[in-house]
C-alpha cells in the first residue's frame, strides 16, 4: 500500500513538471514568398508539438494592408477542423490572391477561455507575405492593441540571419518584455487540415521548444532563425486589455517569421 | 605622393559606392491575368521607390510592338490581353530592364 501511494505521489508529481508548452496562434500559408492564390490555415494550437487545439470562436477581426490599404477579410474565411497528435477542434481557413508588394496579415481572434488558469487568451497574429520583394507596408505598425513591428523583413531571411522586431502597446515600445518563441516542427498538411505525423527535428531538451526571451530598454527583439522553417514570436501579456468578461486577460502579440535556405 | 593616395583611394571608395548602389537598387516586374481579358502590371524597385512614369511595352512574339505605356501614380499599367504569346518590357533605365514573358503571368 505504502508502495502504491509513493507511486502515485511520483506519478503526480511527474504530470505536474511536464513542461507547458507555448499556445500559438497560427495564421499559417506554406510560402510567405508567393503570389497568385494564398492559403491560410488559421489555428489555435501548440505547434512546436502537435499539442492540443482549442477551438477558435468567429474572431473579432480578419483584415489584410497592401500599399496602405486595407481589406476586411472576415466574411472569407470557413470554418475547418484542425486535427493534432492529441485531439481536434474548430479553427478556419480562407484563401486569398495576392500581387505585388507586401501583404499584412493580421487576426485579432475572440478572447479564448483557459479553464485550467480561469482566464482569457487573445493572441493578435501578424503574417506579412510578399512575392515580388517589392517592400511596402512591412515596417509600418498596423495601430493594433499590440503588435510587433519588424525591424528586419520577416519574409526575407536566410537561416542564421537576424530578425529584430519593436513590441508595441497602444502604439509606444514595450521593454523587458517576456517573449516566447518556437520552431514549427510538424509541418501543416495543409489538404488533410493536420500537422504532420512527425516532427522535423527532435529538440535535444524542453529547453529547446519553448525558447525564453526578453525585449531589451527600447523593446526590441533581436533573434536568428538557425535553421529553415516558420518561428512563432509571441510576447505574453503585452497587450493594454487586462480583462475579459469580469475574468483575467492575457493579450499577446505573435509575428510569425519565414527563414529559408538558399537554393543549391 | 601622399595627397595622390588620398584620391585615388577616395575616388575608389566613391566607384565602389556606385557600384554598390546599383546592385542594390533593383528593378522589378510582375504582370497579373485579370480574368477578363486584361493584364494588370506592377513595377517598383527593392528599395521600396515607386515605378511611377516608367516606361512599359508590349511585343509580339516576334518582338514587334503591339502596346506602349507608362506606370501610373500606382506603379501599374492595365492592357488587353493579346492574342498569343508576348512579352512585357519595363524599361527604367539602364541596368534597370525586366522582360516578363505571358507564360510567367500570374493567374
Amino acid at each position: 500500500m505504502k508502495r502504491l501511494i509513493t507511486l502515485l505521489a511520483a506519478t503526480f508529481l511527474l504530470a505536474l513538471t511536464v513542461p507547458a508548452f507555448a499556445h500559438f496562434q497560427m495564421l499559417y500559408t506554406p510560402e510567405m514568398n508567393k503570389m497568385g492564390k494564398l492559403e491560410f490555415k488559421l489555428v489555435f494550437t501548440h505547434p512546436a508539438e502537435s499539442g492540443h487545439v482549442m477551438k477558435m470562436d468567429k474572431p473579432q477581426e480578419f483584415f489584410v494592408i497592401n500599399k496602405e490599404k486595407k481589406t476586411d477579410l472576415l466574411e472569407t474565411i470557413k470554418p475547418i477542423k484542425w486535427t493534432s497528435a492529441t485531439n481536434s477542434d474548430e479553427g478556419f481557413e480562407t484563401t486569398f490572391s495576392a500581387r505585388g508588394g507586401d501583404y499584412m496579415f493580421v487576426l485579432v481572434p475572440t478572447p479564448y477561455f483557459e479553464k485550467s488558469e480561469e482566464s482569457y487568451i487573445q493572441q493578435i497574429t501578424k503574417v506579412i507575405t510578399n512575392g515580388d520583394a517589392v517592400p511596402t507596408d512591412w515596417d509600418k505598425p498596423a495601430g493594433l492593441k499590440t503588435e510587433w513591428v519588424p525591424l528586419d523583413r520577416p519574409y526575407a531571411l536566410y537561416p542564421g540571419m537576424t530578425f529584430r522586431a519593436v513590441l508595441l502597446s497602444d502604439g509606444k515600445p514595450v521593454p523587458d518584455a517576456e517573449v516566447e518563441i518556437e520552431y514549427m516542427n510538424y509541418t501543416p498538411d495543409m489538404k488533410k487540415n493536420a500537422f504532420a505525423k512527425k516532427g522535423n527535428i527532435e529538440a535535444p531538451s524542453d529547453h529547446f521548444i519553448t525558447m525564453v526571451h526578453k525585449t531589451d530598454a527600447n523593446g526590441v527583439l533581436t533573434f536568428t532563425p538557425p535553421f529553415a522553417g516558420w518561428w512563432g514570436i509571441c510576447a505574453l501579456g503585452a497587450g493594454p486589455d487586462k480583462q475579459f468578461q469580469d475574468k483575467e486577460l492575457s493579450q499577446d502579440a505573435v509575428i510569425w517569421i519565414q527563414a529559408t535556405s538558399p537554393k543549391k | 605622393m601622399k595627397h595622390i593616395r588620398l584620391y585615388l583611394f577616395a575616388t575608389l571608395f566613391t566607384l565602389a559606392l556606385g557600384v554598390s548602389q546599383a546592385m542594390a537598387h533593383t528593378a522589378l516586374c510582375n504582370c497579373f491575368d485579370n480574368g477578363d481579358g486584361t493584364v494588370t502590371c506592377e513595377g517598383g524597385f527593392s528599395d521600396g521607390s515607386s515605378a511611377a512614369g516608367v516606361a512599359v511595352t508590349v511585343v509580339d512574339a516576334g518582338g514587334a510592338e503591339l502596346m506602349k505605356g507608362a506606370m501610373d501614380a500606382n506603379s501599374q499599367y492595365t492592357f488587353k490581353k493579346p492574342d498569343g504569346k508576348f512579352t512585357v518590357k519595363f524599361t527604367a533605365g539602364e541596368g534597370h530592364e525586366v522582360a516578363v514573358q505571358s507564360d510567367k503571368i500570374v493567374q
